[in-house]
């Protein structure tokens, strides 16, 4: 039996504050109180403020810890967020509803120092995507005496409780849009398609600990064996950011719901290759895991019997170390790789982009270079706190002038140069 | 700055997490740390443990100064 798993997206034109939080029409009506109510639960958080920011507003969003899309299962096994916010049980499939075009951001007081800026409009707005999404923003403050550690699982809680709630509420609308996700078994596969090459995606989850973590089915990947997940369970939320850090090339929680590696696999599914399986494997900071890892990640390869493998990066530094090995490992036991990466060239662009590199690791996708300066405007509205631009990643002393106007890197930007391809930075 | 300091006709060891990035940047001698957090230590340990492990990283190191290479060399620590 296949799994397959349907996306209902349900068109989201306009978020707006009511008494009644519901979808109706194309519009995601919620009533504030009842997300402070949910996100007070938590006794760790002190505060909680809910402000709207839309495409083209002069809204300024940071210290960004986490986006998230709302989405809600309404047929198959389990819930979203499996092992976190719903309970651990086996996701991806039967049918989700996805409030398209809507997305929960995280802010308050920062936590990390690579939390990031999402700019609804000019300058800065064309290096993220969430600057086209219609946000509900959550500025959440913590008790005090709270450990950086509690104040991001508080943090990253609150979002996820908020979008599974924004998520409920299009339960019973009626999707504009139905997409449908298939994975054929390893047998199926190769009979349906004989002729195509089998390729792998082969994701690394950033896993280094001190705040950069990312979670599968609840378990931190820090303390994980690379191993095979169903690329439709990631679309339930399987995976998820615990990330307060590197804003520019983090995976957020929205990003994997949406991962464009997977999607664009599966679009090319049955045509010009065959998506044979997926693989996920960590970023640790020892260095006796990253071997174990990349060696996993290899052998799984290697016994899938893939033709070829896409890696994708996740942060930068030493997670070089670990993509190039998996890049290395990969191409020696037969299978072609294509690395999907950033890179850190200096402001002119002219340093090594990676910190590591290998004759093997011969084919290469970057998001873009995240040392590029940029020039943002003075916006008339920040949701968050302002007095943190010069010191998240990307920032500098004196990158906030006195005119509100900022003078940074691209890395400032939430989302800017995605190692999944999520983002829009182009040499064209 | 290892490279650097070598062309000055002093010979350096460099202790790091990730030898292959030492070894792609062409360090010549090569002691393996602990973890990139906490190079020198390991805070998992009690101070007494944590101090033998930090002796043997340094003397691991003296002896490599003391040692002639004729290639890039990866000197383990014996814990």
């Amino acid at each position: 039996m296949n799994l397959k798993l349907e996306l209902g997206y349900i068109k989201i034109s306009d978020i707006q504050f009511s008494n009644e939080s519901k979808v109706e029409n194309g519009v995601l009506y919620v009533n504030p109180e009842d997300i402070i109510n949910l996100v007070k639960e938590d006794e760790n958080i002190a505060s909680c403020a809910v402000d709207i920011a839309r495409p083209g507003e002069s809204i300024r969003i940071t210290p960004v810890k986490d986006v998230i899309e709302p989405r809600v299962k309404v047929e198959g096994p389990g819930e979203i967020f499996p092992g976190v916010i719903g309970k651990v049980n086996r996701v991806g499939e039967g049918r989700t509803h996805v409030l398209k075009g809507a997305a929960v951001v995280t802010t308050g007081r920062i936590v990390g120092f690579q939390e990031g800026i999402i700019d609804m409009v000019g300058e800065g707005a064309k290096y993220t995507p969430f600057s086209q999404t219609l946000n509900l923003v959550l500025t959440m403050e913590p008790v005090d005496g709270l450990r950086p550690h509690e104040h991001e699982k508080a943090l990253r809680f609150a979002g996820l409780k908020t979008a599974v709630f924004l998520g409920e509420l299009g339960r019973n609308v009626e999707p504009d849009e139905i997409e449908t996700f298939e994975t054929l078994n390893v047998k199926e596969g190769i009979e349906k398609y004989p002729d195509l090459p089998r390729v792998a995606y082969v994701q690394m989850l950033q896993s280094q600990g001190l705040m950069h973590d990312t979670y599968v089915y609840g378990v931190d990947a820090k303390r994980t064996l690379s191993t095979i997940i169903m690329p439709t369970e990631i679309m339930d939320g399987a995976i998820l950011s615990g990330n307060c850090v590197s804003s520019t090339d983090k995976n957020t929680t929205y990003h994997h719901l949406n991962n464009p590696v997977i999607h664009d696999l599966f679009k090319a599914h049955g045509k010009t290759l065959n998506f044979a399986g997926m693989i996920i494997t960590n970023e640790n900071v020892y260095l006796a895991d990253k071997e174990r890892s990349s060696d996993w990640a290899s052998k799984l390869c290697q016994y899938l019997g893939v033709d070829g493998a896409i890696v994708s990066q996740e942060g930068f530094g030493n997670p070089d170390t670990d993509l190039i090995m998996n890049a290395k490992k990969i191409e020696t036991v037969g299978v072609k790789t294509v690395i999907i990466t950033d890179e850190y060239a200096g402001r002119d662009g002219r340093s090594q982009s990676l910190a590591d590199a290998d004759p093997l690791a011969n084919a290469v996708v970057t998001g873009g270079n995240a040392n590029m300066v940029i020039h943002l405007p003075k916006l008339d509205k920040v949701i968050g706190h302002i007095n943190f631009v010069d010191t998240i990643a990307g920032g500098f002393d004196g990158s906030l002038h006195e005119d509100g106007t900022i003078e940074c890197e691209v890395q400032i930007i939430t989302g800017a140069t995605n190692e999944l391809g999520f983002s829009k930075l182009s040499a064209r | 700055m290892v490279k650097e300091i070598e062309r000055a006709g002093i010979p350096v060891v460099h202790i790091c997490t990730v030898t292959p990035i030492s070894m792609t940047v062409g360090a010549n001698r090569i002691v393996p740390a602990i973890a990139i957090p906490h190079p020198l230590g390991n805070p998992a340990l009690s101070m007494e443990e944590e101090k033998v492990i930090r002796r043997k990283i340094v003397e691991t190191s003296l002896q490599a100064l003391e040692t002639e290479v004729d290639k890039q060399t990866i000197f383990e620590v014996k814990y």
